[in-house]
């Protein structure tokens, strides 16, 4: 396997853009990441593109073949991957793939998203083989209620209160402050998170990220390559894909089996252990995790279950600031999904492109001192999971 | 309890199960229908038409019925009225939504029941019912589904 760098990150803006298309959006940052890799479209051997364009129905989400006309169609092969809110991390396993096995020399990584109005919709597929639609159907449960569920075994069993939760969601508001690229940039303050509107108890409105639009870009290479363009590349250390385990205790649809261990997300645990392996790090190694915060409870629930920390220690590294760039354990310095609002198959990018701003130093206030081993990992429904270890 | 909607008489409205096959009146008590493996013995609901443990290896599915017993893992408040397809009588109330264990090895997805929100604590003993969500108006009758609610305190063996 050989060396990859991520020679060139780019992003579009994260917020409601009525007027672009989502290929639009992808052009910007794909300009932006080539301009950063200082390379132009044609070097551009394969795509490998996050994509929410499901089979049988659902017109929105990017394509990446409509990407590659769009900057001018040269025959390169186009890999579109779908996995949930994870298909940006599957697109960059590939693209990595791709360089790392000697494939091709520069791989385009491409996310990017417009989602319809309100918190995310399922396949909407109305059958009633459908796991989603049974909880509907049956439960009348929608999304938010099952991070609820979570979110609330936490307090019973470790304590967690109130306050915890919603001191998450000011630091990544601190964060977002400091991210011109963040759609929600003002600070909050403990009571403003307090005072928002619950929408499934615990989580409250600022503890819930929304919807938003997106797009982010990367440019992977061999090390050939990137030599003959920096001399101090950001180097992929890991990368790596999971699906969730059978007996997590977490059920996809209206049941599982009752786990013989504790209750987590497997397929996120994997792929951060073996991505964490394939890098050759242990939690000690890294600078700054990006993880998927659809809710504050993953930013509590993630680092113990990791092994960045004790199982029920969370919540005192969130209140001791240790959790924010300057900390023992910086997580989500960019703000997180609570400040961008989630464009699903963007997320993956977006997080390459933060980890990589941090490691050449350029994160400015929200920069982590020193950093030179990141984490990123996204999660997507279905039981899906990537995560990559950059490093500089 | 459950209000009629049938205009000429003040008869119980008809009972409609939200999905056929998934709950089922016993003798003894309302029951979920699901599945167990004849190999490695893995519970399933909503039936199950193969195994799916990566280890079993191999056997035949049997139907298998679970209830009434259950410990409640955790719960949820739905606050807000949900979007469609989900379907709820007007005006909206919050309702509780659990994660139910149940001692033959199965964790499931139940509405609760029969408890303030504020009563209702992790690890608490539930069992099942069968109870309206609600009504259909085409037909003036109510879907039912299965709820748990908390258990008596005492088990009284009948």
């Amino acid at each position: 396997m050989r060396k990859v760098a991520v020679l060139g990150v780019g992003m579009h803006p994260w917020g409601k853009f009525e007027e672009k298309s989502v290929t639009q959006m992808c052009r910007e940052a794909i300009a932006a990441a080539l301009a950063d890799a200082g390379l132009r479209w044609r070097d551009i051997e394969a795509v490998a593109a996050g994509s929410s364009r499901f089979s049988g129905g659902k017109g929105w989400g990017l394509n990446g073949n409509d990407v590659v006309e769009d900057l001018g169609a040269t025959g390169i092969p186009v890999y579109n991957l779908s996995a949930g809110c994870a298909a940006g991390g599957n697109a960059f396993h590939i693209g990595y793939s791709l360089v790392a096995g000697g494939h091709h020399d520069v791989v385009l990584v491409v996310g990017g998203e417009k989602m319809p109005k309100g918190f995310i919709q399922t396949s909407g597929v109305q059958e009633e083989t459908d796991p989603e639609y049974l909880r509907q159907i049956c439960v009348g449960m929608p999304g938010p209620a099952f991070w609820a569920l979570l979110c609330r075994r936490r307090m019973e069993e470790y304590g967690t209160t109130e306050e915890q939760l919603a001191q998450v969601a000011v630091k990544a508001h601190q964060n977002g402050a400091h991210n011109p690229r963040a759609r929600f940039r003002q600070e909050l303050t403990l009571a403003d998170v307090l005072q928002s509107r619950v929408v499934s108890y615990p989580p409250r409105l600022y503890e819930i990220c929304p919807v938003s639009d997106g797009a982010a870009a990367a440019v992977l290479c061999s090390a050939q390559v990137a030599c003959k363009h920096t001399n101090k590349p950001v180097w992929v250390g890991g990368s790596a894909v999971a699906t969730a385990r059978f007996d997590d205790g977490i059920p996809r649809g209206l049941a599982t089996v009752v786990p013989a261990g504790p209750t987590l997300h497997s397929e996120a645990r994997l792929a951060v252990q073996r991505a964490m392996e394939s890098a050759g790090v242990g939690p000690r190694d890294v600078d700054l995790i990006e993880l998927q915060d659809n809710t504050v409870y993953y930013e509590l629930a993630f680092p113990e279950e990791w092994g960045f920390c004790e199982a029920g220690e969370a919540e005192r590294l969130v209140e001791r600031g240790e959790t924010s760039p300057a900390g023992k354990l910086p997580i989500n310095p960019s703000g997180g999904f609570l400040c961008f609002g989630e464009a699903t198959t963007a997320m993956g990018v977006f997080q390459v492109c933060e980890l990589v701003w941090q490691l050449r130093g350029q994160a400015g206030a929200r920069q982590v001192p020193g950093a030179k081993v990141g984490l990123g990992q996204t999660l997507g429904l279905g039981g899906n999971a990537t995560a990559v270890v950059l490093r500089r | 309890m459950a209000e009629s909607r049938v205009a000429n008489s003040g008869a119980a409205p008809r009972r409609i199960p939200v999905m056929e096959g998934l709950f089922v009146e016993t003798g003894a008590g309302p029951r979920l229908v699901g599945s167990r493996c004849g190999g490695c013995g893995t519970p399933y609901f909503p039936r199950a038409a193969a195994c799916h443990n990566p280890d079993c290896g191999g056997g035949k599915m049997q139907e298998a019925l679970f209830g009434p017993r259950g410990t409640l893992w955790s719960f949820a408040v739905q606050h807000y009225p949900p979007p469609p397809p989900v379907k709820y009588d007007e005006p909206f109330e919050p309702y509780a939504i659990g994660l139910v264990d149940l001692p033959e090895g199965i964790r499931l997805l139940a509405r609760l029941s029969g408890a303030r929100i504020d009563e209702l604590r992790a690890g608490m003993p539930v069992e099942l019912v069968l109870e309206r969500l609600c009504s259909d108006a085409q037909s003036g009758g109510e879907f039912i589904t299965w709820k748990f609610r908390p258990a008596a305190e005492k088990e009284n063996r009948e």
